[in-house]
């Protein structure tokens, strides 16, 4: 497979995943204005920003003043993460970028697949969020969640499970792997501070779509200690990092060509060690965040790594190195 | 009655097609006028004995059907993303290619006489370039003047002496086509990096779902199997034969035509290329793979000359790979089309065509070309500056719609400027008289109304022979009254189809 190509199918699927990411975290952010304290809604938008690095937003510092807040700035601060295209991590330009990307692979692209993400972009482009938010503030979140779950619906049907799809799929879980390392590190500083609001442990577990089967399998009482671990090491999570990082090791082995001997190539080396931090160093039922092995920042700092290897692997190595035997 | 049932009964689909004439029906605002053909009705305004079901079909809608039809046409288009990148004063920005849903019709016998003129045009134009980077036996009989062919920005002196594999210097050809009401011309050859060919085949697909039993019961010649064709000619050219890689070399999408080379890498099953996904080792060229290098055997590129190789022409461009050229003169990798093939189609060097056929052909040309003066010339240029009012001037490189004058349209002192122009640089202008281009019948703000057309066959050269695809981007200007007809410049497309069957009365009606 081409190599570029490859890089932007890699990238592809990363931005399509960030999307439904900032839509998933709009939506839980946005269904609780209607019945949470004020002040834990300023505390969401604080968590919300976080999770994408951006700097907090100015915030109220006591309940009277986040009423006020609450009514008054939630539209803009949302409208950040919908149609703001200055903002990188915003449903528009991600899903913009995507396109992008998809747009120099129509080649490889099923031409349903391509449609399907067109028409998803077209949608946000001319979507009237004053209107929607009239309509519902979640609901535009929820049919941009609804659409992308579409559009995964038609590559699984479509795309052969070939090169292009691993690192599309690659790139997803990537993203994933790094984004739910944020969001579990985030939310374990953010969210329980020693006063005043605290965010509640199901609503990472609805946030991580993972609340159900948390329920099922172990209690309706959700506990810390036990819900970071859940989100930790449940293979049946799909938005677990035992889940991301075992499907990324399984799609670098099928892009290896030499997967199956020795050397493994390097991106592969890396998934595998990702893989062993997650089983081994946080696989236990309670992982520290601030413990002293610092778990989720050195998690964070190999699953960027990762990413740097894969393009070092794959689109950027010497010509030298290219050359055939 | 909806888009998707739009025909299917009583409608004249498959049946006997009913007598209709130019101002009934859905055809009461059209008018036809002597002056221009037209491709629909006589001057009489009866209708043309090839175009009979389909003006019965669309008589018998009504305006807001065929509005739900053309919705249905367009979105297609907006929905796949057909589209083409304008550069305007500061950013770029993409279009999608408007698309009138009314399909232009040519019979067979009409189609028969281009096909015989383009494969005619092709094989004299490939003799053509050999000679002039080899022999130049053409140059000194005085077939075409020298300074014209060696002055020319498009002759590349690189090209001398080198070994073109099996003579096809061009491999992909688009040749403009107009009819007047003295019968078709060729208007301009594309013999550099022709385009449009996407829009012809993506116009077919939404048309013919658009008209299903119409289409059916026309006999419309397939064009379906243009990608096919295009990886085989190009892949015939191959230095070892069997099966070669083959890779679309493209500027990348920002160009203005990056849906196309992705469409067409897409459909022949080729690599899309940009010039930073090749290398160039020990004179073959390899493009980068997620498992290292792998060789290349045939390019076709989509980039101009002067970008290929910043080692041998444009030293600062970008888009193209250092070492291609000497890769492609030692013979490891061909490129279609080879390298100065433009010169061929410069606007100045088309007026001497018809003299190129006769020379290396021995024939009379099949097609004929406009009536060209060459402001070169002392003569031309006096014709021209005297009737600048009654002509279309054109910049002898220039594409595109761009740069050029259209005299009944322009302002006086716009041709004052032009004449300033004429008169600096004369060399760099050609003149020709305004055509009465004919008319296809279009659907225009609700109503059908004739407009200007003009079309573009794409013929294909291999090491044996020529593939013709029976039909062509059928280009129109959408502005009332308009004559350019490049997408750029306001212009659209339609479908155009070319009927399989031989009727008793089709022969080429004037």
């Amino acid at each position: 497979m081409l190599a570029r190509a490859a890089a932007d199918f890699y990238w592809m699927g990363r931005y399509l995943e960030r999307t439904e990411q900032t839509a998933r975290l709009l939506e839980y952010q946005l269904e609780r204005l209607v019945d949470t304290p004020a002040e834990e809604v300023a505390l969401g938008w604080r968590v919300l920003y976080s999770t994408f690095g951006h700097p907090a937003p100015p915030l109220p510092t006591d309940a009277d003043e986040a009423e006020v807040f609450l009514i008054a700035d939630a539209y803009t601060l949302a409208g950040t993460f919908v149609e703001d295209d200055t903002n990188s991590n915003s449903m528009i330009s991600c899903w913009s970028l995507a396109r992008e990307n998809a747009k120099q692979l129509r080649p490889w692209l099923p031409v349903r697949v391509w449609t399907c993400l067109n028409q998803g972009f077209m949608w946000i482009r001319d979507c009237d969020f004053s209107r929607a938010w009239a309509e519902g503030p979640a609901a535009l979140a929820l049919e941009a969640i609804d659409r992308l779950r579409l559009l995964a619906g038609v590559v699984d049907a479509m795309m052969a499970r070939d090169d292009a799809w691993r690192f599309l799929e690659l790139g997803r879980f990537v993203e994933r792997l790094q984004h739910q390392t944020v969001l579990l590190d985030t939310w374990a500083r953010l969210g329980q501070p020693a006063q005043g609001a605290r965010l509640s442990w199901s609503d990472l577990l609805r946030v991580s779509r993972a609340y159900e089967l948390y329920r099922r399998r172990r209690s309706i009482l959700v506990r810390r200690e036990s819900a970071l671990a859940f989100l930790v090491r449940n293979p049946e999570v799909p938005r677990s990092l035992r889940f991301a990082v075992h499907r990324i090791e399984r799609l670098l082995s099928g892009i290896d060509p030499k997967g199956a001997r020795y050397p493994l190539a390097a991106p592969h080396r890396m998934a595998i060690r990702l893989a062993a931090t997650v089983e081994m160093d946080l696989g236990g039922d309670d992982p520290d965040p601030e413990g002293e092995d610092g778990s989720f920042s050195d998690l964070l700092r190999d699953a960027r790594k990762l990413h740097d290897l894969v393009m070092a692997s794959y689109a950027n190595y010497p010509v030298e190195r290219g050359l055939p035997a | 009655m909806t888009a998707s049932s739009f025909g299917s009964s009583g409608d004249g689909f498959g049946d006997a097609p009913r007598a209709c004439s130019a101002g009934s029906g859905a055809f009461a605002d059209y008018e036809v006028e002597a002056r221009f053909y037209d491709e629909l009705f006589r001057p009489d305004g009866t209708v043309r004995e090839a175009c009979r079901r389909l003006v019965a079909s669309l008589s018998s809608a009504t305006p807001e059907e065929l509005s739900t039809l053309q919705e249905g046409v367009a979105r297609r288009f907006i929905h796949e993303g057909i589209t083409f990148t304008v550069l305007g004063a500061t950013k770029m920005s993409e279009h999608i290619i408007p698309i009138d849903c009314v399909p232009r019709v040519l019979t067979a016998a009409e189609w028969d006489h281009i096909d015989r003129g383009l494969r005619q045009r092709l094989t004299a134009m490939n003799l053509f370039l050999r000679d002039i980077y080899n022999e130049g036996r053409s140059l000194r009989d005085g077939i075409v003047p020298a300074d014209l062919v060696l002055g020319c920005p498009q002759y590349r002196v690189e090209m001398r002496g080198v070994k073109v594999p099996h003579d096809v210097y061009v491999a992909v050809c688009g040749t403009d086509i107009v009819r007047t009401n003295e019968g078709f011309a060729v208007l301009e050859d594309n013999l550099r990096v022709p385009s449009g060919v996407s829009y012809m085949l993506a116009c077919r697909t939404a048309i013919k779902q658009a008209f299903p039993r119409l289409y059916r019961a026309q006999g419309v010649r397939e064009i379906a199997q243009y990608p096919e064709s295009l990886y085989a000619t190009l892949a015939s050219l191959g230095p070892w034969g069997g099966d070669p890689r083959v890779a679309v070399l493209t500027p990348g999408h920002y160009n203005s035509a990056y849906y196309e080379h992705a469409f067409l890498a897409g459909e022949m099953g080729a690599e899309l290329v940009e010039g930073r996904d090749l290398v160039v080792h020990d004179a073959v060229v390899y493009v980068r793979t997620v498992s290292g290098l792998k060789r290349i055997d045939v390019i076709y590129r989509r980039v101009d000359d002067d970008f290929l190789d910043p080692v041998v022409f444009r030293e600062d461009s970008l888009l193209g790979v250092p070492g291609l050229f000497n890769a492609y003169r030692t013979g490891n990798v061909v490129i279609a089309n080879a390298p100065g093939t433009g010169v061929a189609d410069d606007k100045a060097l088309y007026s001497y065509v018809p003299r190129i056929i006769r020379y290396f052909l021995d024939e009379d040309p099949i097609l004929a070309n406009v009536e060209t003066h060459l402001c070169r010339e002392s003569d031309g240029l006096a014709y021209t500056l005297a009737n600048l009012e009654n002509l279309v001037v054109k910049e002898v490189g220039g594409s595109g719609g761009y740069g050029m004058l259209v005299g009944p349209h322009s302002t006086a002192s716009e041709r004052e400027a032009y004449a300033q122009r004429l008169r600096s640089d004369p060399v760099n202008f050609i003149s020709q008289p305004v055509l009465d281009l004919s008319r296809a019948g279009c659907f225009v703000d609700g109503r059908l109304e004739p407009r200007h057309v003009d079309v573009r066959p794409f013929v294909l050269r291999g090491r044996d022979d020529i593939r013709i695809a029976p039909g062509g981007l059928c280009r129109v200007a959408l502005r009332k009254g308009g004559l350019v007809v490049n997408s750029s410049q306001g212009g659209g497309c339609k479908d155009l189809w070319i009927l399989r069957d031989q009727h008793p009365r089709d022969a080429p009606e004037t």
